[in-house]
């Protein structure tokens, strides 16, 4: 049995005051065992992505904690918030947001250059088919290509966990299918933890655990025993 | 590992290589001429400073009606007074404690004395007539020197000394001017000569022919070498001149004075003894020939400074505005950066690493070219004016600061000001590009215009900070525009306006009030009217843009005694209770008011005056302070009936030359703007013309970031079908119009700033006058700035036009 790694306590979150208040967490609580693939499922404005930042070190919330291996998230400051994402999280965007004037490779690079334990960058290359690319710069990659890069550089850091915030919300359905076996692959090859947040109910099928939400709460927390791989997907 | 961001600095560099070419070459260009002015500048006075010691400059001059025996140089040597009573009672002068009282009191003799020993050097010339056409009429006065003279030698500028008996050297100012060169065979006394030499001697640096010259002549006055045994066959009259040097050197001003007024009182009592007249004495702190180009070329660089803090203020605000710029486009990638754990200061670092690699590399070149190319167009700027030495590079400590350190540390806090200040902001607000502070949350409402131009109305409302932006650059243009354009139109006004500014048209000033035989120095001229002045200094420390290698720390002021009823100033009584009135231009120059107190303090003496101002007298054309002639007598410890000279309508003929020290015209009043012209008139010219690129290169910066800044939105105006042409007149038309207004408006805010920096300059300067601008000039800043735009605006319309579509496409989120 594996012990819980992620931890996430009463969590609340609201946006504005007065009548334009908003809560968009309204009380949060669930756990993630580590190098779990866990993915959180639910509509638009369902507060998947707050949770995400939030747990991501770069957002705060108002009431409730976020605990990492023990750490809460919430007694740290500014700089051991960085010090926290910096070793222990990769994320991937739904942009890519690559820095335009390096190539592959050094995309790659400015990821490894943070971490203390990185990937080999080769390696990694290699892993995510992009060795052929690897000194092409982001504008001369096709969309699926430019976010295997942007996941290369958050799998080189080693990290214990990798943030996914609707990687294949920008991609057409072979590429994201392509994208969700990169991450499973580096889940089952490299042990990270894996949270992702996506809208799409088919990826529910690949995870070890799912958590749905909506208006703010967790409406289902569910783990998956029938689990198929990211190429069995259909939606 | 090394950070991989650094990697970006080259390929920035690279594929924005037309934008940083745009700063460098400001940069560069700005850096290398002041680099320029200040390496000539320093190398110049280096030059000027080594020579003194290198060719033995005297440290005072007398020239004896015959030549010196030998005990009277042993005498003067010593630097004692010799016993003159005693020598009247040797003579058997039934007078003489008369005839020592008179000569005592004339020369301050019974006043203790100290001995200053010196060594003495002969150092005899001759007044030759030149011809330097050979049509066989005299062109100049040459003051022809030996070339086995040990003290007040010469440097050479090109060729060499004479080695035989028919060659000379002649001053390399004069010769230009009268178009001399080596090789050219001239008359000198009736003698040809043949030129080996173009020189320049430590001692006539000026060509004043007499210390009491106001103005050197360059023209009618040459100073030259030849060899012993040419200068022995010339044929006019030796003058015996001496040269003295103190065996201490006095280290000030204070105990220059007070050394020479001991010599004075040897040299006057010796020559008494041995029955010698001295002709002339000149202490060599008080000889124009070797101080006026010294104290110009120090007073010189207020502006460089000028122009080097404008400098500054511009390249720090383009960086200002690029690295925010830079920021903005970039917030994802921050935004992703910081959010996998870059930290702020890694990104602070990445993002200033960018402007300083600019502003080091445009220093360096800067630097390099102000070493080389553009040190020559200060050297040759002085070489005009002056018979200067030849010119001696020298690692100049100020040029490193003000265009390297200064503009680095500047860069460096500006910069660090701006990327910490928007790197404050969470990744998240990054990866949401949500970078502006407050944003409105409703749409302003517009007039029922055409669409089109409600569109306009709506992207000139979406870029009003980019505007606000522009309109700082526009004014620092103007502010430049105004400098460029006011400084001849100030000098050519006051060169213009002078004889109106005159209190009397002519002002003789005299060598004493009595003649040498003690009699009052009268005049039959009708106008004639007393006077006396004493020069004083005003420290004007408050004002200094350049510390140390300059004097330039206090203004010299001419303190008037007037005539009570003077028909030429009108002091209304106001100084009957001991106060003093000051001359417009010093109010206006220092900020003086009535009821304020000044302190003025003597050039060569340990001697401060405290005067309470109690009125203002309308005079632009000095630096003075008027009271009436009681307060001036009391002031100065004068006596009754005492005088310093006349003030004249008329051009007064009945008073010997060799009595007056100088006539004071208009062209006195206009020397500081004389000085202004020789020294920055050809560089301001040049500035203009560089001004209108420097213009369109800076509004092409700005243009470029509005642009930049809406190219997503211009990529989706294309999409939807808009024409490039339409696009364009969306946003050509409201940055032309904003350019327009933000011009107009520039130009009064650059006027005024420049108004006020004026101000600050003429404080570095001898003088004042006031900031001045045509109205050509006005229409023409503006004009220029416009037709700089004229041409960006083309360039904006091509940038438009090559945006692609998928610049809207690509970036959806």
């Amino acid at each position: 049995m594996k012990e819980d790694f992620l931890e996430i306590r009463d969590l609340k979150k609201s946006f504005g005051t007065g009548e334009a208040r908003q809560e968009v967490l309204r009380g949060m609580d669930f756990t993630v065992k580590k190098g779990e693939f866990c993915v959180l499922l639910g509509p638009s404005g369902s507060g998947k992505s707050t949770l995400l930042n939030i747990i991501g070190g770069i957002d705060t919330p108002d009431s409730g904690f976020v605990s990492i291996n023990g750490d809460k998230l919430e007694e740290m400051n500014e700089k051991q918030l960085t010090l926290y994402r910096r070793k222990h999280l990769g994320y991937v965007f739904q942009m890519y947001n690559l820095i335009p004037n390096l190539n592959v490779k050094e995309n790659i690079e400015v990821g490894a250059y943070l971490s203390d334990r990185p990937l080999d960058v080769e390696e990694v290359l290699t892993t995510l088919g992009l060795q052929e690319h690897k000194y092409k710069y982001p504008n001369q990659l096709s969309g699926g290509q430019q976010q295997r890069v942007s996941i290369g550089r958050a799998v080189v850091k080693n990290p214990d966990i990798l943030m996914c915030d609707e990687p294949t919300g920008a991609l057409d359905y072979k590429t994201s299918k392509e994208i969700l076996a990169l991450i499973e692959d580096c889940n089952k090859k490299y042990g990270n933890t894996v949270i992702m947040v996506t809208h799409n109910e088919a990826i529910k099928n690949m995870a070890d655990h799912v958590i749905k939400l909506r208006d703010g709460i967790v409406r289902h927390n569910d783990i998956n025993t029938e689990k198929i791989t990211a190429a069995e997907l259909e939606w | 590992m090394k950070n991989p961001l650094i990697k970006r600095i080259p390929r920035e560099l690279k594929s924005e290589w037309h934008k940083y070419l745009v700063i460098m070459i400001f940069m560069v260009v700005m850096i290398g001429v002041i680099s320029g002015m200040y390496v000539g500048h320093d190398g110049m006075l280096e030059a000027v400073y080594s020579g003194r010691e290198t060719l033995n400059l005297e440290d005072g001059s007398f020239e004896l009606s015959e030549e010196a025996s030998a005990e009277l140089l042993k005498a003067l040597g010593t630097g004692q007074m010799a016993d003159v009573r005693q020598h009247f009672i040797d003579k058997g002068f039934e007078t003489a404690d008369k005839e020592w009282a008179k000569t005592a009191d004339r020369y301050h003799l019974d006043e203790p004395h100290t001995a200053r020993s010196v060594k003495i050097y002969e150092n005899f010339y001759r007044n030759e007539e030149e011809d330097c056409n050979n049509d066989g009429k005299a062109d100049a006065t040459v003051r022809i020197f030996s070339s086995d003279s040990k003290v007040n030698m010469a440097s050479f500028n090109e060729g060499r000394a004479p080695e035989s008996d028919s060659e000379i050297a002649v001053d390399r100012m004069h010769a230009s001017n009268v178009k001399i060169k080596l090789g050219d065979v001239i008359k000198v006394g009736g003698k040809s000569f043949k030129v080996v030499g173009l020189l320049s001697y430590v001692d006539y640096l000026t060509l004043h022919e007499s210390n009491t010259d106001l103005m050197f002549d360059a023209f009618g006055f040459d100073v030259a070498m030849v060899t012993p045994k040419a200068f022995e066959e010339l044929t006019s009259r030796i003058h015996y001149n001496y040269a003295f040097k103190y065996d201490k050197a006095p280290e000030d001003k204070v105990a220059k004075a007070e050394y020479s007024g001991d010599f004075l009182k040897a040299l006057v009592t010796c020559t008494v003894v041995h029955d010698v007249e001295i002709k002339s004495y000149l202490p060599e702190y008080l000889r124009q020939a070797s101080n006026f180009a010294v104290s110009d070329i120090e007073g010189d660089s207020a502006g460089a400074a000028i122009l080097c803090y404008i400098l500054i203020g511009v390249i720090a605000f383009i960086f200002a505005v690029t690295i925010s710029n830079t920021i903005d486009r970039e917030s994802a990638v921050i935004g992703t950066l910081r959010a996998s754990g870059y930290s702020k200061t890694e990104m602070v670092v990445h993002y200033m690493t960018m402007p300083l690699v600019v502003t080091v590399l445009g220093a360096i070149i800067g630097n390099v070219l102000g070493y080389t190319l553009f040190k020559d167009i200060a050297k040759n700027l002085y070489y005009e004016s002056y018979s200067l030495p030849p010119f001696q590079s020298v690692w100049s400590r100020t040029a490193l600061v003000k265009t390297t350190v200064i503009p680095l540390v500047l860069m460096f806090f500006i910069n660090l000001f701006v990327i910490v200040k928007k790197l404050q902001l969470s990744p998240l607000r990054f990866l949401r590009h949500d970078l502006v502070k407050s944003r409105r949350t409703k749409a302003r409402r517009l007039p029922r215009w055409s669409f089109l131009r409600r569109f306009r109305l709506r992207v000139l409302f979406q870029n009003m900070p980019n505007y606000g932006i522009l309109a700082f650059g526009v004014i620092f243009i103007e502010l430049m525009m105004c400098f460029a354009f006011g400084l001849p139109d100030s000098l050519d006004h006051y060169a213009k306006e002078a004889p109106g500014m005159m209190f009397a048209e002519y002002q003789y000033m005299l060598m004493d009030s009595r003649d040498a035989d003690g009699k009052t120095i009268e005049t039959a001229e009708n106008t004639a009217e007393r006077f006396s002045a004493e020069t004083l200094l005003y420290p004007k420390q408050k004002a200094s843009f350049r510390e140390g290698m300059g004097s330039g720390q206090d203004e010299s002021v001419t303190v008037y005694g007037i005539a009570d009823n003077s028909a030429y100033v009108s002091l209304d009584g106001k100084t009957k209770n001991g106060g003093v009135c000051v001359s417009s231009a010093f109010a206006k120059k220092f900020g003086l008011k009535e009821g304020q107190q000044i302190t003025l303090n003597a050039e060569y003496e340990n001697k401060s005056y405290i005067f309470t101002i109690a009125g203002i007298v309308d005079y632009e054309g000095g630096i003075a302070v008027f009271m009436d002639t009681e307060g001036f007598n009391a002031a100065f410890g004068r006596e009754d009936g005492d005088f310093s000279g006349y003030f004249s309508r008329n051009e007064i003929t009945d008073i010997e030359a060799k009595n007056i020290a100088a006539i004071i015209t208009k062209n006195d009043i206009i020397k500081v703007t004389n000085q202004l012209d020789h020294s920055m008139g050809g560089i301001v010219r040049v500035f203009k013309y560089a001004l209108i690129v420097m213009t369109a290169a800076l509004i092409y910066l700005l243009a470029k970031i509005i642009i930049e800044r809406n190219e997503q939105a211009i990529s989706m105006a294309k999409i939807l079908g808009f024409k490039n042409g339409e696009i364009g007149s969306l946003y050509i038309i409201p940055t032309a119009l904003v350019v327009i207004a933000v011009s107009i408006l520039g130009f009064f805010a650059g006027y005024g700033l420049m108004i006020w920096v004026f101000k600050l300059f003429m404080l570095k300067m001898d003088g004042y006058f006031a900031f001045y601008m045509s109205v050509p000039s006005m229409i023409l800043s503006v004009l220029y700035l416009l037709i700089g735009y004229a041409v960006v605006s083309v360039l904006d319309y091509l940038r438009i036009k090559h945006i692609p579509m998928d610049v809207a496409l690509k970036n959806i989120e």
